[in-house]
């Protein structure tokens, strides 16, 4: 379902209240935004999709488009695939249908939302469409009336009257139009079910691993997640600050982090790249650190509301000198939590930097999710004790993690280097400290034992998709539809992507023919990445590309289903 | 600037003793480990000995201070003659390919300032056994002051630095 | 027992690293006039945390044995506001020089500033980028012309650090020469004991690309105006122009509220999490 408007339509308050009532019925669901350049009045979209199942992936097309308007909705046209079988609400006072969506052969069926809404009191045409597809859906009015009464209790008794009589006239409305779409629902109960965004699941995630400082300065789309922290940070004896740029933001969770508080910092691309020469502080002085970089279009400012992987080599290559650190990615919303819990404890076991990376998908899209099992990983860095002797801060050992002295503890002082050192931290430019330090500062990071998060796999055959990210939604739908038709593929979905684990990703490879990679990059990133690491299979294609338009599931299964021989 | 001429106890003036000698030791051997770094191995030796010179200095004021209880004076309220002490010398009077001629003249204005300190609480404390005993230092410092002016006498009297025929390095 | 060997001596503070400083550097004067001041502070090496960034001057942390981080080129302020937001039991010590601190780091010294964190800044400003081979710095006059890279000048106004501080929000703004150690170092104990942010721009000279700043031990003298120190922002402001840039001294001192964290602890992640419930 897609709702679309301009002006302060209020489509984004729609879509997030049906997500909410529909959860309360018993219902999964995805709720994805896709906006305009502008600050206010700009026109945006709602897209929703339920199942009676999590859903990771906002379908190939949409049933039901509500449209209040459509200004400029040329913009998201190509973003809102229709089917001949798929209805059209839209007011006729918006204005003509567009020639794209008559095309589709849709059912177009024009309803006086503003004009019906300007008889009732207080009356707002997005609660008329919210009644309509209450009655369209089966979704209880009740449930409905409830939900929008709660959000709007700030607003007084009037509005709240006009809100609920508006449901009931749209749901009378809505009886009429022969229309039904009824809300998968799904059997268990719902007590244990969380409506999140992958923006405050990152957030969440950082929470539970132990993350008591944040600094970061305010870029699209990831000031949610900054704006999320900072109260529940200070509420929890932490502390977040918005720093003057990205330069001091890394640098100031490197010195909470040298001062013995797990910390991190939320950027975007073009924070990510002012950020790469604090990240080599971090892996050269091994201060822990996690960098979450919500990725959108680029390059340069790009196209900041919308998604892309594109980040990808920056993550892996963008620093300079050999600066071996850990890159992960989560594969879903909910998994943003374990994920970016995970990347604390790799920072703080591996006293190196992390970065993960989300995408605008992930991150600004609500969904109905079941609470994320709690992890059994205790989370602790290695530290110096007092008045040990000889206390070497870099100190060579097999495992390559050496105990890291924190501030305040006697006799074992040091000073932190960027430059390289020797194992006391003394700068050095001989050959062999620079040798030993880089073998260090490698060897912990490919000898550490990742176990099973590495990737999520699921199912065999002899074809295989290897993806990442905010892609594995789209992929783990075509899996399921080829699948139905007798073609059974694996999914390998890479959490880790840096380092890579070869030995298991060949492993899981283990009787495949053909590979199919899938990316939103333009230029194949993550295909030359994994060509450049593994021997994988002759027949191994690639399917790429860039936003902001979502990769389809109809496309991947389309692929799977060509012979690729 | 503050006035030697009102140092009035004995353990006020041991405690300047002590400091000013405290502080020509380090500063020789800052000094000295500087010029080794930048391999001037001459003058590091020069500049070692008279640290080894200071610390003896320095013993024999503990030894005079043995039972009293001195002051502990913070860096700024020392009655030097100026605000620095008396033999730490000038940073801008070294240069790393100084001459040992030059060190020894660094090291004989630090005698100087020493004695003229010394001479002027000698002179001026209201405590006759502070000028009695500032009267001792100020003899022992000339000496000094007499021994480095040999010791340049005898010294090849170059004092025009050599050029550095390599440029300067650029380190970070 | 010894009345004197068991007395804390600024030897204490330092470390066995030798400093590559080249002799006669000024820097050599800030290093003795900080541990002088740590050793009258009293303070124990592990409560203090001394952060810079890279430089010449910027080499000073490992010179001493308080806890250190030598970072990255001009960020050294941030590094500080991180340690001391997360860490502010520390007494944080953060120093550099000209070029990192106004030129590459200058954002941050604005903003330092303003957020008046509990911190002491010193700079040590020799009007030259020392350590890569003297080129001009953000306070070097607009026509020296002894650096190749601009050999006919900046033709830029230097930087004036202490009425930028003024104007930017410091409330502690001093001045100091690195050959005077110990009135540095009687300065640097009112810096750290000033809540809120010092800052002292210490004059250092560079006797290897500025020799001419050995001439600086007799130019510099303290301010000749009694008015000083003011916690008046209009008289600092009126002082600081009215110089040369040479007099030293305490400017200004001004006591406003310094930045806090919040020490709440009301919630638990599992009310957090409660949220997020249907
Ligand atoms: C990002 C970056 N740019 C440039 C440099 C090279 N660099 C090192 S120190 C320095 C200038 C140092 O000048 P200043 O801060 O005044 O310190 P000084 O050496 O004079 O004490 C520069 C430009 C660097 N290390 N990092
Ligand atoms: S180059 Fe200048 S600033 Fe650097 S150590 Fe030498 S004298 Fe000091
Ligand atoms: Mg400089």
């Amino acid at each position: 379902m897609a709702l679309i408007g301009s002006g302060g339509a209020g489509v984004v308050t729609v879509g997030n209240l049906l997500l909410e009532a529909a959860a309360v019925d018993g219902s999964y669901g995805l709720m994805r935004r896709s906006a305009g350049p502008q600050i206010r009045g700009g026109e945006s979209a709602a897209l929703l999709r339920f199942a009676d199942t999590p859903v990771e992936y906002a379908g190939d097309y949409y049933q039901l488009l509500i449209a209040f308007d459509w200004r400029h909705a040329e913009r998201f046209i190509d973003e809102i695939r229709l089917a001949a079988s798929s209805c059209v609400l839209h007011d006729p006072a918006g204005g003509d249908v567009p020639e794209p969506i008559v095309h589709t052969g849709a059912r177009l069926i024009p309803i006086e939302m503003q004009t019906q809404a300007r008889e009732i009191e207080c009356g707002r045409a997005n609660m008329i469409a919210l009644g309509l597809v209450s009655s369209i859906t089966g979704l209880k009015l009740e449930t409905i009336s409830s939900t929008v009464s709660r959000s709007l209790s700030a607003k007084g008794e009037n509005v709240i009257a006009g809100a609920c009589a508006c449901l009931e006239r749209g749901a009378n409305m809505g009886q009429s139009l022969g229309i039904e779409l009824p809300l998968p629902i799904a059997h268990v109960g719902t007590e244990d079910r969380w409506t999140i965004t992958g923006n405050q699941a990152c957030g969440l995630g950082a929470l539970k691993g132990g993350v008591r400082f944040v600094a970061g300065y305010p870029i699209t789309p990831a000031s949610e997640m900054l704006e999320w922290l900072a109260p529940r940070l200070a509420k929890m004896g932490g502390c977040l600050i918005q720093a003057e740029d990205e330069l001091a933001s890394v640098n100031m969770i490197l010195g909470a982090s040298y001062g013995g508080v797990p910390a991190m910092t939320v950027t975007s691309g073009p924070g990510l790249a002012l950020m790469t020469e604090g990240i080599g502080l971090a892996v050269a002085s091994e201060t822990p650190i996690v960098v979450i970089d919500v990725m959108r279009g680029g390059p340069s400012t790009g196209i900041p509301t919308k998604s892309e992987q594109t980040d990808l080599n920056i993550a892996l290559y963008g620093m300079h000198g050999e600066a071996p650190h850990v890159v992960v990615a989560p594969v879903s919303i909910p998994d943003s939590v374990f994920t970016t819990q995970w990347a604390v404890h790799l920072a703080e076991s591996l006293q190196t930097a992390v970065i993960v990376l989300s995408d605008q998908q992930l991150a600004q899209s609500r969904m109905v999710v079941n609470r994320p099992p709690d992890i059994g990983f205790v989370t602790r860095r290695v530290t110096a004790q007092a008045g040990v002797e000889n206390y070497r801060r870099y100190a060579l050992r097999a495992d390559g993690v050496s105990a890291m002295a924190i501030p305040g503890t006697i006799g074992v002082n040091y000073t932190a280097d960027g430059l390289e050192h020797d194992e006391r931290g003394t700068p050095s430019t001989g050959s062999h400290d620079h040798l030993r330090q880089l073998n260090k500062r490698a060897t912990k990071l490919t000898g550490f034992d990742y176990g099973d998060h590495w990737a999520d796999i699921e199912g065999d055959g002899t074809i295989a998709v290897v993806t990442w990210g905010s892609c594995t939604g789209a992929v783990k739908e075509a899996i399921r539809r080829v699948g139905e038709q007798g073609v059974p593929v694996r999914l390998i979905a890479l959490r880790l992507l840096a380092p890579l684990c070869k030995q298991q990703l060949n492993q899981a490879l283990e009787g495949v023919e053909r590979v199919l990679v899938v990316e939103q990059t333009f230029s194949r990133q993550f295909y030359h990445y994994l060509r450049s690491q593994v021997d994988l299979p002759k027949f191994t294609e690639s399917l790429a590309r860039p936003g902001p338009l979502p990769l389809a599931a109809s496309e991947i299964s389309a692929m799977l289903l060509v012979d690729g021989a | 600037m503050t006035n030697p001429q009102e140092i009035a106890t004995k353990a006020e003036f041991l405690a300047h003793a002590f400091a000013l000698e405290q502080e020509s030791v380090d500063r020789y051997e800052e000094l000295a480990d500087a010029m080794d770094t930048h391999n001037n191995l001459e003058v590091a030796g020069l500049f070692r000995k008279m640290a080894e010179f200071g610390r003896k200095h320095a013993v024999e004021v503990e030894r005079l201070a043995a039972g009293s209880d001195l002051p502990t004076l913070e860096p700024w309220d020392f009655k030097w003659a100026d605000d620095e002490g008396p033999e730490t010398g000038d940073y801008a009077d070294i240069d790393y390919m100084m001459t040992p001629v030059q060190a020894l003249q660094f090291a004989l204005a630090n005698e100087k300032r020493s004695r003229d300190f010394y001479g002027l609480v000698a002179s001026h404390s209201p405590n006759q056994t502070v000028r009695e005993l500032a009267g001792e230092f100020t003899q022992e410092e000339a000496e000094h002051v007499t021994l480095l002016e040999r010791w340049i006498a005898r010294h090849d009297s170059d004092t025009t630095i050599a050029d550095d025929l390599d440029p300067p390095n650029i380190v970070d | 027992m010894n009345p004197l060997s068991d007395k804390i001596e600024p030897k204490d503070y330092k470390s066995d690293v030798k400093p590559v400083w080249c002799p006669g550097c000024g820097d050599f004067g800030v290093l003795n006039a900080i541990t002088k001041a740590l050793a009258s502070l009293r303070l124990a090496p592990e409560q203090v945390a001394l952060i810079s960034g890279i430089g010449c001057s910027s080499r000073v942390p490992a010179y001493t044995n308080v806890y250190g981080f030598h970072g990255i080129h001009g960020r050294a302020l941030a590094l500080g506001a991180g340690l001391k937001a997360a860490r502010p039991d520390l007494h944080i010590v953060v120093a550099g020089g000209d070029g990192d601190g106004f030129s590459i780091g200058g954002n941050h010294f604005l903003h330092a500033c303003r957020r008046n964190m509990d911190m002491t800044y010193i700079v040590m400003d020799n009007e030259v980028y020392g350590m890569t081979k003297g080129q001009a710095s953000p306070t070097t006059a607009p026509d020296w012309t002894e650096s190749e890279l601009t050999p006919s000048g900046t033709h830029a106004r230097p930087f004036q650090p202490a009425a930028i501080a003024l104007a930017a929000g410091a409330t502690f703004i001093a001045r100091a020469f690195s050959g005077k150690p110990n009135t540095l170092a009687q300065m640097v104990v009112l810096a750290m004991q000033h809540p809120g942010f010092a800052f002292i721009q210490v004059l250092s000279p560079c006797p290897t690309f500025r020799p001419e700043q050995k001439e600086w031990k007799n130019i510099v003298r303290p301010f000749a105006v009694d008015a000083l120190p003011t916690s008046d922002p209009a008289l600092a402001a009126l002082h600081c122009q009215r110089d040369d840039g040479m007099s030293t001294g305490v400017i200004y001192v001004e006591a406003r509220p310094v930045w806090k964290r919040s020490d709440m602890q009301e919630i638990a992640i599992d009310d957090i999490e409660q949220e997020f419930r249907i």
